[in-house]
């Protein structure tokens, strides 16, 4: 009984502590994955240093190189010896040695000013319009899966016409920034509808979550009082639930979430806590 | 010879009321009542992946675009008894944001500075997506991602992009339509890229580029010894072929015409029907992670897609060396 006892405690040690074990099996699927970026990376740099410095490139860059390509050998070898810890330090090094070279050339080579994407002039039309386009799909879909017949069927068709002529626009260089701003408007307006058209099965949903949530309260509440839990409290809590139930008759479920926040820490001063199975 | 010391265990004179020398078991006996640990243990374990999985992401994917704006999806499980949910957007500027909780609502959110309030009330899994600027800043031709992950992620680079440096260990590396997606772990990540037209190949090349000569060589050979392999099992391929074929003809009289399916199912959506057309063209199974690449979607996206398929009884999920493998029923008709 106490070997099975204890062989029960080990698994369960070995249970908790194993989750965080994976997350170290690093390159698991594939460790050559390490060197083919290594690799990819050694190559790139070697072409921006011939485009910048052809022959002469500086000492600094030149050493700062030679570490990371001797890295890169180091890993292949690691590899083939099946020395997994080597090889990710091998890949760290190396990885390490060319961010430092791409930031020296990229602070040297121009009169460089470090731009966020976060400035809107510096995003690119289409990737933008790519953006949209997903967006408008995703609202799409989600319209699609409350209506059997397309609710905002025509709103969709516009949203893909508009988008057609913006690309045919960007295509030829034309100024599409009125079409730009018309689709965003259009988009924002499909949104609304469809939250505003989903708004009573929504409200709903939160009702009948209510409901199976508030009767258990009652229930918990009863018992308290019998455990001579605090009064006031009870009375307190007993309000809160009455006056949710009738803002949820009214269908005022904005409010009725503000008084559940009430009740909430109320129920915790208690010492009640709820689950709804 | 006598022995001067004698080991712990073969002394008898240390009996059971030992002070200094206590076997573990005794241990067990006299201070901790056996069951009521194992019962604790029990309780721990079970309470520890609740405790970790609300309010953290069971996926994470992350998109560049080639203009370095971010589109993340993600999904999380919440408690259901919040009122609202705050979620960490890893910057300001968002744009195109939708959160979808159970039985696909869109939910209210307040965007304030880098965080959403969400309105999940009774949501236990919401999936939020939405544009992000402030992940990713140019200096000269230089591009860097920097993100600090509550989980692991997977993030999809652009085309025609070169990594060049980054901070931490990937997980694992895919090519999805010429493009790199690795998977990262949880923590700070920097990753550098350059655009280049001159693509480096994605295959694993040797970093020794020795005598060409001697691997024309070998390859000649190779290909002499293939060429008669060919030759050989060609004759006897001949009849396997027909085997072959007479098989997925079988496959196909028994998994149903494509037709009928959507007959049978006259609801699906038009992207689930496509899903449906490609694993009926792929013999009828696919790994999940093939129609992600082959669609383009995320993985909660995805996942959700199959799901939803699976419900309607159209396909049934396996696992397959820790992947899921989807397969389409074969007797669809039962459930009509």
């Amino acid at each position: 009984m106490k070997k099975l006892a204890l062989f029960v405690i080990i698994v369960l040690i070995f249970g908790t502590v194993s989750p965080s074990l994976v997350n170290h099996a690093y390159g698991q699927n594939d460790p050559s994955i390490l060197l083919r970026i290594a690799v990819q990376a050694d190559k790139q740099i070697v072409n921006q240093l011939n485009k910048i410095y052809g022959d002469q490139i500086p000492n600094n860059i030149q050493i700062l190189y030679d570490k990371g390509h001797t890295a890169v050998k180091s890993l292949d070898e690691s590899l083939s010896n099946n020395d997994v810890d080597k090889a990710k330090q091998d890949f760290l090094l190396t990885m390490n040695s060319f961010m430092q070279i791409s930031r020296i050339i990229s602070q040297s080579s121009e009169k460089v000013v470090v731009v966020t994407v976060s400035e809107k002039s510096n995003r690119n039309l289409s990737n933008q319009l790519d953006r949209l386009e997903k967006y408008v799909k995703t609202l799409e879909s989600i319209s699609k899966r409350h209506y059997e017949i397309d609710q905002n069927k025509d709103e969709f068709t516009k949203a893909y016409s508009l988008i057609k002529e913006i690309r045919k626009q960007i295509t030829v260089s034309e100024n599409s920034s009125q079409n730009i701003i018309e689709l965003k408007s259009l988009v924002n307006s499909i949104k609304n509808e469809i939250r505003n058209s989903i708004s009573e099965k929504q409200s709903n949903a939160i009702k009948d979550f209510f409901e199976k949530f508030l009767v258990q309260i009652d229930q918990k509440l009863i018992e308290a009082k019998d455990l001579g839990r605090d009064k006031n409290e009870i009375t307190k809590a007993d309000e809160l639930i009455l006056e949710i139930r009738e803002l949820l008759s009214k269908n005022q479920i904005n409010s009725a979430k503000i008084v559940y926040s009430e009740l909430k820490i109320v129920l915790k001063n208690i010492g009640i806590s709820v689950k709804i199975t | 010879m006598t022995s001067l010391i004698e080991p712990i265990q073969s002394n008898n004179s240390l009996g059971d009321d030992g002070i200094l020398f206590v076997r573990n078991d005794s241990i067990f006996d006299t201070m901790v009542k056996t069951p009521l640990l194992v019962a604790s243990m029990i309780i721990v374990a079970a309470l520890l992946p609740i405790q970790s999985s609300f309010s953290s992401p069971r996926d994470l994917d992350l998109i560049i675009y080639p203009d370095g704006t971010t589109h993340i999806s993600t999904e999380i499980d919440i408690d259901p008894f919040l009122n609202d949910y705050e979620l960490n957007l890893f910057g300001s500027t968002i744009d195109n944001l939708v959160v979808i909780g159970d039985n696909e609502f869109l939910l209210d959110v307040d965007i304030i500075d880098n965080s959403a309030l969400i309105q999940t009330f009774g949501s236990s899994v919401i999936t939020i997506e939405y544009d992000i600027h402030d992940l990713v800043s140019k200096q000269g031709k230089l591009w860097t991602f920097s993100l600090d992950s509550p989980s692991n992620f997977t993030l999809l680079l652009p085309q025609n992009s070169a990594i060049v440096g980054m901070t931490n260990l990937p997980i694992n590396m895919e090519i999805i339509n010429d493009q790199n997606q690795l998977t990262l772990s949880s923590g700070k990540t920097e990753i550098d890229y350059f655009f280049s037209t001159n693509i480096i190949s994605n295959s694993i090349e040797n970093t020794n580029q020795e005598d060409y000569s001697v691997s024309a060589m070998i390859g000649g050979i190779t290909v002499i010894v293939l060429v008669s392999i060919v030759i050989i099992v060609r004759n006897k391929q001949k009849n396997v072929k027909s085997i072959q074929k007479d098989t997925t003809i079988g496959y196909k009289n028994n998994v149903l015409d494509i037709e009928t399916i959507f007959k049978l199912k006259p609801d699906l959506r038009e992207d689930d029907k496509e899903l449906v057309k490609f694993i009926f063209d792929n013999n009828g199974e696919v790994l999940e992670s093939e129609l992600r690449k082959k669609f383009l979607q995320p993985r909660t996206t995805m996942w959700r897609a199959v799901k939803r398929l699976e419900r309607e009884g159209v396909i049934e999920i396996e696992k397959k060396d820790l992947q899921n493998l989807v397969k389409l029923r074969k007797n669809m008709e039962d459930l009509t």
